[in-house]
């Protein structure tokens, strides 16, 4: 259902300048062969005192459309369970477990804290630039409560922007969701597509809510993303 | 040549401090447009617009943001803020003035970009008929009929107007056509009398009324739904005008307005049917008095009332009124005959929201014979919509609401009380008194005439505007969906040049460019993207962005213009003009996730649409027109769809 690879782009040194790509490609595909190496051996998610490399998610479904109500399209409203630490979906059957570190349905994001779960999870979203986010604050997260989300809902206030004309959601370039895991870790995030094959112009006839992200989770227990 | 609109008062075109631009009769009848917005489109500076009907956008502002007046008095009838020009039937139509920049020194309300002023025809001496017919391509046909009255006492004037096309479809795999028929009947009467040699009265009474059927539908591989969708347009307005001469030097006038505009659609599909009405009307009466003081200055002083209601299903309590007073003055100061100084303010107090004054100075210098140099500091504003104070509505479907600005922290409490709020997303005890959007001005023009057969006219503008109004989620209820209302929010500026030479190569043939060179953006943006907030993602990899690459608000062209060749021979009589209308790319919305126009996947591309007008008369009272419009077919149905394939018309009319 979602394939699981990992991309060198966010590992690059930022000293490498972006016309370089002669100095690039070479260092790409040495990256590329340490980083598969490593999930074969799955010895970096073994790795617990270690910053793990940039993971990659794609097209995992977030409960897709199933039919039509009322004319709108609908999904049957379930929650798809994921370990960042694990990297993996985990069954819905383990919803009320610490197993999960984020949940997805359509556009809503939950971590695994607050009303959302049992866990020590929380989540806070900034805006800058993935690679630049060297450590996560000490402050300012987030769990659900009886007054609000942890992420507050609609266009522009998380992860996406919607445009009503196009009827297409956007994720929004340059903003970064801060996650606690389940566990107390801490891992950055950020939603690269909501439809499936991550098209480059989506439309509003592009199949939706298969989302694609990536991540680094620091599993020393640290804030520090370096 | 005479214009009224820049100071309300009859002055000669060349000796007013404000620029007016003006489309002649003659330029009318050569051009051969039917319609208002078809006119229009083809001036320096004004772009159509077509979102809810052809808008006009001047100096880089929407619809929503120019006054259009007709003889003076205001038209009313806005959708989605966008005043459809196509509205209205040329044949109605003597000349029209343009006045760019603010005039809510003088007008008020929505005449922050410009003013449009629509100069119906008046009856011709003795006894006047006049008929015409024209066809056009996709079954579309006009036709016209006028009789008239007029002598030394006074004059009247009936015409009647029939316009009526069957559309076209520019993308026919999709459920209905692009641009559904319609027929669309207009009859005024106009009328004025001398009474005595001192009183002067007017009045004028049009009506029009359209209706339209159509097929809409949305198609996809699992589903297909489809609506028949009827819908009527009525307007009309009634405005007697009394002007009296009560001494040397000066004048009274007495000017009432009524004016209604009313619109309903009908949905119906197999499952039944929904209805949506939306009534307008307006009331006013002004009084306005000119003394001329000595030789050398003028003053005018007025004030006026009005009062306003909507009845719509979308409205809380299903109509609303509301009240605007005003008063008005101008000192206008000519010492020389090579200076004029203008000074203008108007006071508004609206019953919903705040009382606004609006001041305006231009002054005129004639710097060398053949050199005008006008300038001019002014400000504009405009009020809040209906839909922005009163909204209250509640999408059935989806389950979102939206809370009119006038009362919105109390519409978000009755939600609380009935407990329907999760949480808050702002905070809303702050939410009261809505201001009108606002702006400062600049405007500097330069009228030269280069050879006696070179005109040349340089408009620079530059516009700062504040408090625009957008729509903000406010809560979330308990269903997941938000509340929404309007706020005071962002701050823009839209600046540019407008560069117009007309060159009168022989007395056969005439060449003419206007040019429009146009730089706008949101202000907050350029302090966010300097602050280095803003992002653009390239092959999934996250940037920041430049101010170089934020490409300004949407859908403004940064370069337009207008070139026209005229070739005239009297004997036998015969006009042809061709005119091509460009407009360079376009933002049209955001693709990239980060709000802004900065990705070339957000432009629509520039285009030109040529237009051909051959005009022969025939005899003394007879005429023939032909041509085309869109001589080359362009079109862009996805992103264009006003615009319809090369259009061939054929028309002639009689005059008695």
């Amino acid at each position: 259902m979602f394939d699981i690879s990992k991309t060198a782009n966010a590992f690059l040194p930022s000293q490498i300048p972006a016309k370089s790509l002669w100095l690039k490609i070479p260092f790409m595909f040495l990256l590329a062969t340490i980083l598969i190496t490593g999930c074969d051996s799955n010895s970096a998610i073994d790795d617990s005192d270690q910053l793990s490399d940039t993971i990659r998610v794609s097209d995992l479904a977030v409960d897709p459309f199933v039919g039509f109500v009322d004319g709108r399209p609908v999904g049957t409203g379930a929650f798809t369970y994921f370990s960042l630490l694990e990297n993996k979906v985990i069954s819905e059957t383990d919803s009320s477990s610490t197993k999960w570190d984020i949940a997805l349905q359509g556009t809503t994001l939950r971590v695994n804290g607050g009303l959302s779960g049992p866990g020590n999870g929380a989540v806070q979203i900034i805006d800058g630039l993935f690679e630049e986010i060297l450590l996560a604050p000490e402050s300012g997260w987030k769990v659900e409560t009886v007054s609000a989300p942890a992420i507050t809902p609609g266009s522009g206030a998380g992860w996406y922007n919607y445009n009503p004309a196009t009827m297409v959601i956007s994720p929004v370039p340059g903003r970064v969701i801060l996650v606690r895991t389940a566990g107390g870790l801490y891992s950055k995030l950020r939603i690269l597509s909501y439809y499936k094959g991550m098209p480059e112009t989506p439309t509003a006839e592009s199949e939706a809510r298969y989302i694609l992200f990536e991540y680094v989770i620091q599993r020393d227990g640290s804030r520090s993303f370096e | 040549m005479i214009v009224v609109t820049a100071t309300r008062l009859p002055t000669s075109r060349s000796d007013v401090a404000i620029p007016t631009q003006v489309i002649t009769s003659e330029q009318i009848r050569e051009q051969g447009a039917l319609r208002l917005s078809d006119l229009l489109a083809e001036q320096t500076g004004l772009i159509m617009q077509n979102d809810f009907g052809a808008g006009i956008q001047i100096q880089g502002f929407d619809s929503e943001y120019t006054l259009v007046l007709i003889d003076g008095e205001p038209v009313i009838g806005r959708t989605g803020g966008t005043l459809d020009l196509s509205r209205f039937a040329l044949a109605d139509i003597d000349h029209v003035e343009i006045v760019e920049g603010p005039s809510s020194s003088l007008y008020g309300s929505a005449a922050l970009a410009g003013v449009i002023n629509i100069v119906t025809r008046k009856a011709q001496d003795g006894i006047s008929a006049a008929a015409s017919i024209r066809m056009e391509s996709h079954q579309t046909s006009d036709i016209n009929a006028s009789i008239g009255l007029a002598n030394d006492s006074g004059g009247l004037r009936f015409q009647y107007n029939r316009f009526g096309t069957s559309g076209y479809d520019l993308a026919p795999d999709v459920v209905g056509l692009t641009a559904p028929g319609f027929s669309d009947q207009t009859a005024s009467l106009r009328g004025s009398g001398i009474l005595s040699d001192r009183i002067f009265v007017d009045l004028n009474a049009p009506f029009s009324s359209l209706s339209q059927n159509n097929q809409i539908g949305f198609q996809d591989s699992n589903i297909t739904l489809s609506f028949s969708e009827k819908s009527i347009r009525r307007d009309w307005s009634v405005s007697p005008r009394v002007k009296i001469t009560a001494g040397s030097g000066v004048i009274l006038s007495v000017r009432s307005h009524f004016s209604n505009f009313e619109t309903s659609s009908v949905l119906e599909d197999e499952s039944g049917k929904s209805e949506l009405r939306f009534e307008r009307s307006l009331r006013k009466l002004e009084i306005q008095g000119d003394y001329v003081i000595g030789t050398s200055s003028m003053l005018s002083l007025g004030g006026g009332a009005l009062t306003e209601s909507v009845f719509a299903d979308r409205v809380a309590g299903g109509m609303r009124k509301s009240s605007n007073i005003y008063g008005f003055g101008q000192y206008r100061w000519y010492p020389k005959s090579s200076f004029e100084m203008i000074l203008s303010g108007r006071f508004d107090h609206h019953s919903d929201y705040d009382s606004r004054f609006n001041p305006k100075a231009a002054v005129l210098w004639s710097a060398a014979s053949t050199l005008k140099v006008r300038g001019s500091v002014g400000t504009g504003f405009k009020a809040p919509s209906f839909q922005q104070l009163y909204m209250d509505f509640t999408n059935p479907v989806a389950g979102y609401s939206v809370a009119g600005a006038s009362d919105a922290s109390g519409a978000v409490k009755a939600f609380e009380e009935a407990g329907l709020i999760r949480f808050f997303l702002i905070d809303t005890s702050g939410l009261s008194g809505i201001k009108p959007e606002s702006s400062v001005s600049y405007n500097l023009s330069l009228e030269t005439d280069i050879t006696p057969s070179l005109h040349s006219e340089l408009r620079f503008f530059h516009n700062d505007v504040k408090d625009l109004i957008d729509i903000l989620p406010v809560a979330t209820k308990i269903n997941g969906q938000n509340i929404f209302t309007y706020i005071n929010l962002s701050r823009i500026y839209t600046q540019g040049i407008n560069a117009d030479i007309r060159w009168q190569l022989s007395d056969r043939l005439s060449f003419s460019l206007g040019y429009q060179y146009l730089d706008t953006a949101d202000k907050d943006v350029i302090s966010e993207i300097e602050a280095g907030r803003v992002f653009t993602r390239v092959d999934g990899v996250d940037r920041r962005i430049t101010r170089a690459e934020y490409g300004g608000l949407y859908n403004r062209s940064k370069h337009s213009g207008v070139v026209r060749i005229e070739y005239r021979i009297t004997d036998p009589s015969l006009a042809v003009t061709i005119r091509g209308i460009y407009r360079s790319c376009y933002g049209f919305g955001d693709i990239n996730g980060n709000l802004i126009l900065d990705d070339i996947r957000e432009y629509v591309p520039g285009y030109t649409v040529w237009n051909l007008t051959v005009s022969r008369r025939l005899s003394s009272t007879t005429a023939a027109q032909a041509g085309f419009r869109n001589l080359f077919s362009f079109t862009n149905a996805t992103f264009i769809p006003s615009i319809p394939g090369r259009v061939l018309f054929l028309g002639f009319n009689m005059t008695l």
